[in-house]
């Protein structure tokens, strides 16, 4: 009976990856219902994860000077993290200063969200965001931040949503290179650098170049900063130069994004 | 220990992978917490509890993961399936021979997926990611495994009060 069901659990999934209406509409329903479900349960276990964060930023290499002595270390130690607080307070101030910096120009074009979590498999690089339909998003909205582009948003439920990020190797994002008349398709390769795909070898390109979106992609805005060459193989056989190039956003160290309302 | 407590340690455990590794600029730390919980319950509880906590699995995977829709239930399912058929041909008798299990099931959950994507879409665009994280994320998730099977078991043992 058990060998029955999960047969026909598996046909069905199967055709739910395919693609099948049918089956994607029904799934569709119960996923929406779960992530409904795991949006609070995402931003109530985030909490204590705050916490783990500052311990394990600040307090993990105190361990061992605390150990050493107690009361005058274990002051200094003390002293060591509220320096250390305010200096986080500094940085935080500093990236939710640049961000109300744009946000200000436009401020219904723009919406600021948190970063909650991400992807749990490796396969794919995806964040989740606390901000969801109720806050008017929607899917390909783009994801900024005040350094450049992180990723365009894919799935969207009532508490969260998830971001596909430029490092995902499903994404692709039309980019022009800075003061020069070049333009190529970034790609994601799932690994930290991005590849720059379709510039020819009489096209213009240098290691230190600047990437900006062209805003031809019908996703991205024109000129947000997509990453800078770093690597040119021009002895590639073939028409195009292999092109790497490094995202302006460390993708896992991302605290605060912008998601662009309209375009 | 009821399945219902593994599975809902299984769901937490996700969640608090999903937030909690966030930060950790460590692409390698990635076990695939719901394995071992899909282990346990088949080789511990009966073959319905089994099939329940691998669907719960997937679909919880999914949620906090960009994967296509139905690929996590169809390979949850399967490794459900495989180790239902493991069950009277391999022994656990330790934390380290279900390591050593869950292990082997992140390696063959990779390959399902591999071989789903090949089958359904005749593609398979992270073929290369899915290979390259399939060891490290086998080992670590084997190494979880360790801990995750004394938890379980503490917990049989405080609460539950069963061997």
């Amino acid at each position: 009976m058990v060998i029955i069901a999960s047969i026909l659990i598996l046909v069905v999934s199967f055709f739910v990856f395919t693609g099948t209406p049918v089956f994607v509409k029904n799934y569709s329903r119960i996923k929406t219902f779960c992530s409904e479900i795991a949006g609070p349960a995402l931003k109530v276990l985030g909490k204590p994860v705050d916490g783990m964060k500052y311990i394990f930023n600040n307090y993990i290499n105190l361990i061992n000077t605390k150990k050493e002595n107690n009361a005058l270390k274990k002051r200094i130690g003390e002293l060591e993290l509220e320096n250390q607080k305010i200096y986080n307070l500094e940085e935080e101030n500093k990236r939710l200063k640049s961000i109300l910096k744009i946000t200000e120009k436009n401020p219904g074009n723009y919406i600021v969200a948190r970063v909650i979590g991400e992807d749990v498999k490796n396969w794919f690089k995806c964040i989740i965001i606390d901000k969801g339909r109720d806050d008017g998003l929607k899917e390909k909205m783009p994801i900024i931040t005040p350094k450049g582009v992180v990723g365009q948003v894919v799935e969207v439920s009532k508490w969260h949503s998830k971001v596909m990020t430029i490092g995902d190797v499903n994404s692709s994002v039309d980019v022009n290179v800075e003061g020069r008349d070049t333009r190529g398709i970034l790609e994601g390769t799932d690994h930290t650098v991005l590849r720059l795909k379709y510039i020819t070898k009489n096209d213009e390109i240098e290691i230190g170049d600047k990437l900006v979106t062209s805003g031809k992609d019908g996703i991205y805005p024109k000129g947000i900063p997509a990453g800078i060459v770093i690597a040119i193989n021009k002895n590639k056989a073939g028409i195009f130069y292999d092109i790497e190039v490094m995202p302006y956003n460390n993708f896992k160290r991302l605290e605060e994004v912008i998601v662009v309302r309209r375009r | 220990m009821k399945f219902y407590t593994c599975i809902l340690l299984g769901i937490i455990f996700s969640i608090f992978e999903s937030s909690l590794l966030s930060f950790i600029p460590a692409e390698f730390l990635k076990p695939d917490v719901t394995i071992p919980f899909i282990i346990y319950t088949t080789f511990f509880h009966t073959p319905q509890a089994g099939l329940v906590t691998s669907i719960v699995m997937g679909i919880i995977q999914e949620v906090l993961s960009t994967s296509p829709n139905g690929s996590m239930i169809f390979s949850k399912v399967l490794i459900f399936l495989l180790a239902l058929f493991f069950k009277n041909k391999l022994y656990i008798d330790s934390k380290y021979s279900f390591s050593n299990i869950c292990a082997g099931a992140v390696v063959c959950e990779s390959l399902i997926y591999i071989l789903l994507s090949w089958l359904a879409k005749g593609e398979t665009k992270h073929i290369e990611n899915v290979l390259f994280f399939m060891f490290p994320n086998a080992i670590f998730t084997g190494f979880i495994a360790i801990f995750i099977f004394s938890f379980v078991r503490f917990l049989n043992m405080k609460f539950f009060n069963k061997d």
